[in-house]
């Protein structure tokens, strides 16, 4: 398995070349990542955290390029939104003719915090071979009002319920990675920078 | 004849309505053209100024950049203006035996055969047509096609004609704008319910399959109405380019259903703008099934303007050989508790192509809406291709709007299960297909998803004849 942490690499272009698993990560960073596939019997996992505060503004492209047969990819891009933060996503799926049997998938969940936020989200999807999967799936949304409502019957604070949503949110994030044998993780009050403790 | 032949080798379920017509403007487009197409018409100063006004916005606006391949029309090389003879002399005896026999297997009634391969040019059933229009006066509707609204109602037309899609909108409404003719005008009062659905070609006069239509529709508060459109018949068309502008207006609590079949010969370049704004608690849905055309650019749109408004787009893009079905929808929340939702199909085989492109967005203030778009795509050989180019722009924090979409082959243990039970791997095909875009052919009225189904398995099949 190979861990690649593309805020700290900051390269635009990854050409996956050798059969094998690879995972990426990226953590509040603007700018395009182009992920080529160039071999078969790969795996390509994405994962990618955004946490907006303030005036943070996000612009992020992604590209999972299938060019040969057999492979896999698995993207799957979470924020969180505060203030008046901005988030501008464009993510592509191409798979050529040639990359039968391929397999892409591609997720983009956001949750909006604050009535000032902006989300623009555009997953693409160009499919040129016929034997294939391609899913994708966007939601964008406040918190779900019924799961505060539960957790504040249970005698939770609202503001203590709203940050268990939000922990859970990003934590079931870092859970996949660590099912891929990802360890070395950030905590989730780091990545989320947490105020004082509290959301 | 030279045209029958072309016609055989390009377009073999379609036909050619021998062309005779007793007026034309010239090739090309200019003020003067423009002028002259008002001139004919005797029409009114201001839909002269605002025909001419358009066309100079025609030829400043640039062409889109994104989409089909827009390249090879040719502005200078189209007739803007024919005014159709009365009378056609085509005898059904005469018809290319092909296209008979694709109107048996397709199951169109006698009467619509006749008049869509311009055998009658008149619905022969014109008795049964001036009876349902009598009925529908004495409800107060008006539905006629758009140049007698213009002459016999142009206070009603001023207020709403252009005013959601202004001709600055884009270059091919601009286009419409300057050289409009034909299309439907309907106006349902208050409370009214229209029972029996509006269907373009069940208006007589040869104007109804024109290529620059106008329709506009006012739904008043509370009243509803199904407007159709089209056929699955196919459309022989020798025009290149069809560029339509339908505007609809719903009004509060009130709902409009449009259903477009459209089944143009595979020359046409279908470039449609389609708009309605809904109301408080109005209902706006477009239901949308394009199956022909060289090349279709069309993205139904919904403005929610009102409280608790809904909006919702059905749509199956069937792309064949050379063919681009570039569709979609637009959902723009302005207000509260407002939702919508997109279903899409698409399906591409022989190296066609089909293209999702859609916009939600949703406005500050637009709380407590939802949005749901779910697009699927079928590919049924590798030389075809499927996109996807959805766009979500949410300035709102209390909304839940939810994407998806799946692109795939027909699942190989289906197929191999309805082989095992003896049904031809060709019809099995045709099941799954009919199968695959059934939500939304139950929606369209029965005759015509009977149609479709039909028209899908002679698709698939191959050839006819």
């Amino acid at each position: 398995m190979y861990f690649i942490d593309v805020s700290k690499e900051k390269k635009e272009k990854y050409v996956v070349e050798k059969q094998g698993k690879y995972v990426f990560f990226l953590h509040n960073i603007s700018g395009k990542i182009y992920i080529e596939i160039q071999k078969p019997n790969t795996e390509v996992y994405i994962f990618g955290l955004f946490i907006g505060r303030n005036n943070d503004v996000f612009k992020l492209e992604t590209v999972q390029h299938h060019r040969a047969g057999n492979s896999f990819s698995n993207l799957l891009i979470k924020g969180v939104f505060f203030d008046r933060s901005k988030f501008i996503y464009e993510g592509l799926i191409r798979i050529e003719k040639k990359a039968q049997k391929s397999h892409a998938y591609q997720k983009n969940q956001n949750l909006v915090m604050s009535k000032d936020c902006f989300v623009d989200s555009r997953p693409f999807l160009e499919i040129l071979a016929n034997d294939v999967f391609c899913t994708h799936g966007s939601t964008t949304g406040g918190l779900n009002e019924e799961q505060l409502y539960f957790l504040q019957s249970r005698g939770l604070e609202k503001a203590q319920a709203a940050e268990l949503l939000v922990r859970g949110f990003v934590d079931d994030l870092l859970g996949k990675m660590r099912d891929l044998k990802v360890n070395q993780l950030p905590e989730v009050s780091y990545l989320l920078h947490l105020r004082g403790g509290r959301l | 004849m030279q045209q029958t032949q072309g016609l055989d080798f390009e377009y073999k379920f379609g036909f050619a309505m021998p062309e005779r017509p007793v007026y034309q403007t010239k090739k090309g487009i200019s003020s003067r053209v423009v002028a002259e197409i008002s001139h004919i018409k005797n029409e009114p100063a201001w839909m002269r100024q605002f025909r001419l006004k358009s066309f100079e916005i025609f030829v400043k606006k640039s062409m889109p950049t994104w989409g089909g391949d827009l390249s090879r029309i040719n502005f200078n090389n189209i007739i803007y203006f024919a005014k159709a003879t009365n009378k056609q002399e085509n005898s059904w005896e005469k018809l290319p035996k092909e296209i008979k026999e694709t109107y048996d297997r397709i199951g169109v009634p006698e009467a619509e055969r006749k008049f869509l391969a311009g055998v009658s040019a008149q619905y022969d059933s014109e008795v049964v047509y001036e009876s349902v229009r009598l009925e529908l006066k004495k409800q107060g509707i008006i539905f006629c096609d758009m140049d007698t609204a213009v002459r016999e109602y142009p206070s009603l037309v001023r207020q709403y004609f252009s005013t959601l899609i202004p001709p600055h909108d884009n270059k091919f409404a601009a286009l419409n704008s300057a050289v409009w003719s034909g299309g439907s005008f309907v106006y349902v009062p208050k409370g009214v319910k229209v029972t029996l659905p509006l269907q373009a070609y069940f208006r007589i006069n040869a104007q109804n399959f024109g290529q620059f239509e106008r329709t506009l529709i006012i739904a008043e508060e509370g009243s509803y109405v199904h407007y159709v459109e089209g056929c699955t018949a196919p459309i022989y068309t020798t025009d290149s380019l069809h560029s339509a502008v339908v505007e609809i207006f719903v009004k509060k609590g009130a709902r409009v259903r449009y259903t477009t079949v459209q089944n143009w010969s595979k020359n046409v370049y279908n470039l449609v703008t389609k708009r309605a704004r809904a109301d408080e608690e109005a209902v706006m849905e477009w239901v949308d099934c394009n199956l022909g055309s060289q090349l279709t650019m069309k993205y139904p749109s919904v403005y929610l303007y009102g409280k608790g408004a809904r909006g919702e787009v059905l749509s199956i893009a069937f792309a064949g050989e050379g063919q681009h079905q570039d569709a979609g929808a637009k959902m723009l929340h302005f207000a509260s508790h407002t939702s919508s939702r997109i279903i899409s199909k698409s399906i591409s085989k022989d190296g066609g192509r089909t293209s999702y492109r859609g916009l939600v967005q949703v406005a500050p203030g637009a709380s407590a809406s939802s949005v749901f778009v779910s697009c699927d795509a079928l590919i049924l050989d590798e030389k075809s291709r499927s996109d996807t180019y959805p766009f979500m722009r949410i300035k709102e924090s209390d909304v839940s709007v939810q994407h998806e979409a799946t692109v795939e082959k027909l699942g190989e243990e289906k197929l191999f299960y309805l082989t095992s039970r003896g049904i031809a791997k060709q019809d099995a095909e045709g099941l799954l297909v009919n199968g695959f875009i059934e939500p939304v052919t139950k929606e369209i009225p029965l005759e015509y998803s009977i149609e479709l189904n039909r028209l899908i398995n002679l698709e698939m099949s191959g050839s006819v004849g």
